[in-house]
């Protein structure tokens, strides 16, 4: 790994989630390694990916947790949740049941994250336009009444990949700056990084750890 | 936290989990997906006592049950890494590859243990080093 722990200002942490087979952990490979999977298996559990990317001249690293779609892990992977900052909710423009379930899996978000989690939906095989089976207007119509950002995308061409997540964080970061997103609270999923150059009165943010650590310590 | 390795489950989870598995148990009626979900959480858990405690589930399942063999194979490979048993864990990576050939989410555990067992080396190579230095000052000052 080229940069070291001290390269970022920021911690953010995400989480994939969504079906199975709707292209999560392709999303995220295209994300980290530029390159698209065409025959990937059914995630395990969980998996984890980072980069750190900009944002207003800030450096900034992602935690990516890809959650596994398959039914047998959901129970677990709620616990994953916790703490996230963001959340990318993501469904297959070719398959509507992907796009049925998109209000349950909206409610556990809302019910396992905290208010200021950033929920960004994600309709994804915008490549595969001819077996289009939901579209554009009724997504971004679904989006608008509940409050969260989207784009259609292709982890296959790359297609507002980048943007997703980008958008995601300067959402994140502009919530940090507007003093909507408490850096005290627990769970915010943002942690700051203290040897980096910042506003001293994000110091105290250093206890701020992700869910999984904060909580087997008390 | 920078790999899978490192994060943990909560105490409030491994609770959780804990207390349904216990129910199938008392009840008589063992469920692979309960004992799945707690075996899980308990490799995941900080002290190695709960780890092993995973592994001996996540064992039992492999051998017993109809549960998916690649989750079970996955997650002893955690837990044997995470109790620094690298040479198990890269057996059930292996085990791991025989049935499913280049899973991207195995060799990304896979290179994240080779790397731990590589520093574990370098670590002992340095300590051997210095153990060697050490008694030729020794020696050295013996003789003056
Ligand atoms: N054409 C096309 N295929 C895609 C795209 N994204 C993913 N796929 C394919 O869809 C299948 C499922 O993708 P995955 O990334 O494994 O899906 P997932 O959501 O991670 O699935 P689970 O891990 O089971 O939850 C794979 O065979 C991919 O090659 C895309 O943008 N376009
Ligand atoms: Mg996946």
């Amino acid at each position: 790994m080229s940069a070291g722990p001290y390269n970022y200002s920021y911690i953010f942490k995400y989480i994939i989630i969504g079906d199975m087979g709707v292209g999560k952990s392709c999303l995220l490979h295209q994300f980290t390694e530029k390159k698209f999977m065409a025959d990937c298996p059914h995630t395990i559990g969980v998996e984890f990916g980072t980069r750190i990317i900009e944002v207003a001249g800030q450096k900034i690293k992602l935690q990516i947790w890809d959650t596994a779609g398959q039914e047998r892990f959901r129970a677990v992977t709620r616990s994953y949740y916790r703490g996230a900052a963001g959340a990318l909710m993501v469904y297959d423009i070719t398959r509507r049941s992907t796009y049925n379930h998109l209000s349950s899996w909206l409610t556990d978000t809302r019910n396992l994250t905290n208010p200021s989690t950033v929920i960004f939906l994600i309709g994804n095989k915008s490549d595969l336009e001819g077996q289009r089976d939901v579209t554009y207007e009724e997504a971004k119509k679904f989006a608008e009444e509940n409050g969260l950002m989207f784009v259609e995308a292709s982890a296959k061409t790359g297609d507002n990949v980048e943007e997703a997540f980008l958008e995601t964080a300067k959402k994140i970061y502009q919530s940090i700056q507007d003093g909507r997103l408490d850096l005290n609270a627990a769970e915010s999923g943002v942690q700051h990084n203290p040897s980096q150059p910042g506003r001293t009165n994000l110091q105290g943010v250093l206890s701020v750890q992700q869910g999984g650590k904060d909580s087997c310590s008390c | 936290m920078d790999d899978i390795l490192d994060e943990m489950t909560s105490a409030q989870d491994l609770k959780k989990f804990e207390r349904e598995y216990n129910i199938t148990l008392l009840n008589g009626n063992l469920d692979p997906k309960v004992q799945f979900q707690y075996a899980w959480c308990l490799v995941r858990s900080k002290y190695s006592s709960d780890i092993y405690k995973g592994i001996l589930l996540l064992k039992n399942l492999l051998d017993t049950s109809s549960m998916e063999r690649r989750d079970c194979m996955y997650y002893l490979a955690i837990g044997h890494a995470r109790i620094k048993e690298y040479n198990k864990a890269l057996e059930y990576i292996n085990l791991f590859s025989t049935t499913e050939p280049g899973n991207t989410q195995i060799e990304h555990l896979e290179s994240l243990i080779r790397n731990k067992l590589r520093e574990k080396r370098d670590r002992n190579g340095s300590l051997i080093a210095i153990a060697g230095i050490t008694s030729l000052i020794s020696i050295f000052l013996m003789k003056k």
